[in-house]
């Protein structure tokens, strides 16, 4: 089960290049997104551009802000197999991904990372992913899958995403992209 | 293969450059990496703690221990499980008999095996002891001091900046190991990120320019080969600070596109997991956020200043060295300021430095590139009738004593506080004969600007006192001399109450390239 709230975008204002105030899910730290849709034109990312097979409406954009973030936190499941007493046997793994992009040649870009913490907020573990490069992009607008996984460490009871996208050189519009962001649980034995 | 320092040493001399025989990392498993590099004057503790002990950010009752878990130190991964169980201990004495906390934290591979456990639960000011064990060793003892709460009649702490590998080694940090110090306070270039330098240099870098988080988890634990370092982590507890090469030579937090942003997240993430430092709240990782203030009793208000991470580019009409949100906490820390001395930690000179009477500014990647935000904040510091204001800089390789004023460019603008910038731990300045041909010409082209002595290197001991702040300036004889003694070249004091600082007349006559008076 993917753990993030509206990881895909899809929920709450948006539909333009237009930034919002607030996301469904997310606190906006810094900045302002736009949620964008695959539709609205503009040189944006469109349904034929490389990004997730099943992208849905919407991605995330960073708007007009130098620095767009986002974060949110998950608290990790108490009880079942991906539950804390499983978290502490050592028998919870996680995976994260995300569908990370930006503007043709440009260096635009965005950055997901988890942060797992133990109960009085310390870090325990990290994956970041991105941001992703004009070069790694082929030079082409559009976004690709980015994931990493670990074992999730014993103790931890909070995972923190933040999501970041960024602006180089002119203008105004922040062409860093996201999609498809999701954390997932899987449980076994050690 | 098997490396030995006469060999290596040898084979260097016959070359005429020590480069020859670097980069370590060429053709060398780590392990054997390791080896050669302690054949060339590089060591560490018994595995898997080879990386030493350190503990930070101490507040009353809390103090943050560290740890990172490298049997292979200058490997990019190492041989561990994914996580490991580190347990940790807190005594009120060496021998760690009478335990006052214990725990176990999990050492994860994706923080390159590193622990951080943010104490809670200790008596206000006083000393402990700690260790940590894993895989069925245990690491040395550590030292630490927690935080004063109340009346506070003395407060001693060191500083120390620019510690470049190749130039030296760490006899600084062997003397500020050995200091009767509450805390040590690093004000950034704690590693350098470049390649090797080559030519008569006593050591030098691992490896090419460092990009990748293996990179740089490789360049902290070559740094941390440095037995002085480790020992002065494990004697007290650090406050930290960053400058530029923490990632790369004279960047912008907010400058560069992905490609950089990769590598400033990866420079980050390792200085996170090699330093003894407090994260977590409203932060996220792999961006730690470092400016805070702590108190030391009612005597000390010390405010740690980041100058990278949110800096604007340089020399631009709105620029930021700060950024909008840590320039806002900034001066609301200044009107909620107590009645104590106020200490900023800054990794780069806040003072004006013009290179001649009616020169150009030597550097805008100090506060020179940010005029109209450094006038607003001092401006701020005077209208808000903050007192007893004291700046503690790294970064130049030299040692300057300013004291600050609204506008530089006016003697008559009001004075608000003092800047001591210090000698650097290793990092190399400029040649004695440009100290003595410009130590004059700066300061007669900054009326501000007390002192200059830039052939030495060292570290600063402060202490305070409800009456009076003292800076000693700490210089070692010889940077090729990891023994070299420590000697007080010249002590400044600042009277509270009063802007301003003055040399002490005993080490008034002590070589400097530049004196006021």
């Amino acid at each position: 089960m993917n753990l993030v709230v509206n990881g895909d975008a899809e929920t709450g204002p948006g539909g333009t290049d237009a930034p919002v105030t607030a996301v469904t899910g997310w606190r906006v730290a810094q900045g302002a997104p736009a949620l964008v849709a695959y539709t609205f034109g503009g040189g944006y990312p469109g349904t034929g551009d490389p990004g997730p097979d099943r992208r849905g409406s919407r991605f995330f954009s960073g708007g007009t802000s130098p620095r767009t973030a986002l974060v949110q936190d998950i608290a990790l499941p108490a009880s079942g197999a991906t539950g804390h007493a499983a978290i502490d046997a050592g028998r919870v793994r996680y995976a994260v991904e995300a569908w990370l992009g930006g503007y043709a040649a440009q260096e635009d870009g965005a950055r997901l990372s988890v942060e797992f913490r133990d109960g009085k907020g310390t870090p325990v573990a990290l994956s970041v992913l991105g941001p992703v490069t004009s070069g790694e992009r082929g030079g082409r607008t559009g976004l690709v899958k980015r994931t990493a996984g670990a074992l999730v460490p014993p103790g931890a009871r909070t995972a923190r995403l933040l999501l970041v996208l960024t602006r180089t050189g002119g203008g105004t519009s922040n062409d860093g992209y996201a999609d498809g962001i999701s954390l997932t649980l899987t449980g076994g034995s050690k | 293969m098997t490396l030995d320092r006469r060999t290596l040493l040898k084979a260097a001399g016959a070359a005429g450059a020590l480069n020859t025989v670097w980069p370590l990392s060429a053709g060398l498993s780590p392990a054997q990496a390791r080896e050669a590099a302690e054949a060339l004057g590089a060591d560490y503790d018994p595995a898997p703690f080879t990386l030493g002990v350190a503990s930070g950010d101490p507040q009353p009752g809390s103090v943050v221990l560290w740890t990172r878990l490298a049997p292979e130190p200058l490997a990019a991964e190492q041989r561990l499980p994914e996580v490991v169980a580190v347990a940790w201990v807190v005594a009120e004495d060496q021998a760690l008999s009478r335990v006052v906390a214990r725990g176990s934290a999990p050492a994860s591979a994706t923080l390159g095996h590193s622990v951080h456990v943010p104490v809670q639960g200790l008596a206000a000011g006083r000393t402990y002891w700690y260790a940590f064990s894993a895989l069925g060793k245990t690491s040395r003892v550590g030292r630490t001091r927690t935080a004063p709460s109340g009346t506070v009649s003395r407060v001693r702490f060191a500083a120390a900046n620019c510690q470049a590998f190749h130039d030296g080694y760490y006899a600084a940090h062997r003397g500020i190991a050995r200091e009767d110090v509450d805390f040590v306070v690093h004000l950034g270039d704690y590693i350098y990120e470049h390649g090797p330098v080559g030519g008569d240099h006593v050591r030098d870098h691992e490896g090419p320019a460092v990009l990748t988080l293996a990179d740089y988890r490789r360049r902290h634990a070559l740094y941390k080969g440095d037995a002085s370092l480790r020992e002065a982590h494990a004697a007290h507890p650090w406050f930290l600070t960053w400058d530029d090469h923490e990632v790369a030579n004279d960047y912008s937090g907010t400058g560069g596109g992905a490609p950089f942003l990769q590598r400033r997240a990866a420079a980050y993430q390792a200085w996170y997991e090699n330093m003894p430092h407090r994260d977590g709240g409203e932060s996220a990782l792999p961006d730690p956020v470092l400016h805070r203030t702590r108190r030391w009793g009612n005597l000390l208000e010390l405010t740690v200043l980041d100058l990278r991470s949110y800096r604007s580019a340089q020399n631009l009409a709105d620029g930021t060295i700060l950024g909008a949100e840590q320039k806002g906490w900034l001066k609301g820390t200044i009107d909620r300021a107590p009645d104590s001395w106020h200490v900023w930690a800054n990794s780069i000179m806040l003072s004006q430095l013009r290179g001649r009477p009616g020169g150009s500014y030597m550097f805008t990647d100090q506060w020179d590139g940010f005029l109209a935000e450094r006038k607003e904040i001092l401006g701020h510091v005077h209208s808000s009738g903050l007192e007893d204001l004291v700046v503690v800089t790294g970064d130049w390789h030299s040692a300057f004593v300013d004291d600050l004023r609204v506008d530089f460019d006016d003697t008559s603008s009001p004075l608000v506080g003092t800047e001591f910038t210090a000698h650097s731990v290793t990092s190399g300045g400029y040649a004695a004969d440009w100290n003595t041909a410009n130590g004059p010409l700066m300061g007669r082209g900054n009326p501000h600007l007390k002192y200059f002595e830039g052939n030495r290197y060292g570290y600063d001991v402060y202490e305070l006192t409800p009456e009076r702040f003292t800076t000693r300036m700490r210089v070692i004889a010889d940077r090729r001399d990891p023994l070299s003694p420590v000697t007080t070249l010249t002590s400044f004091h600042v009277d509270r109450g009063r802007t301003g600082s003055y040399e002490d007349p005993a080490t008034k006559g002590s070589p400097a390239q530049w004196r006021r008076d």
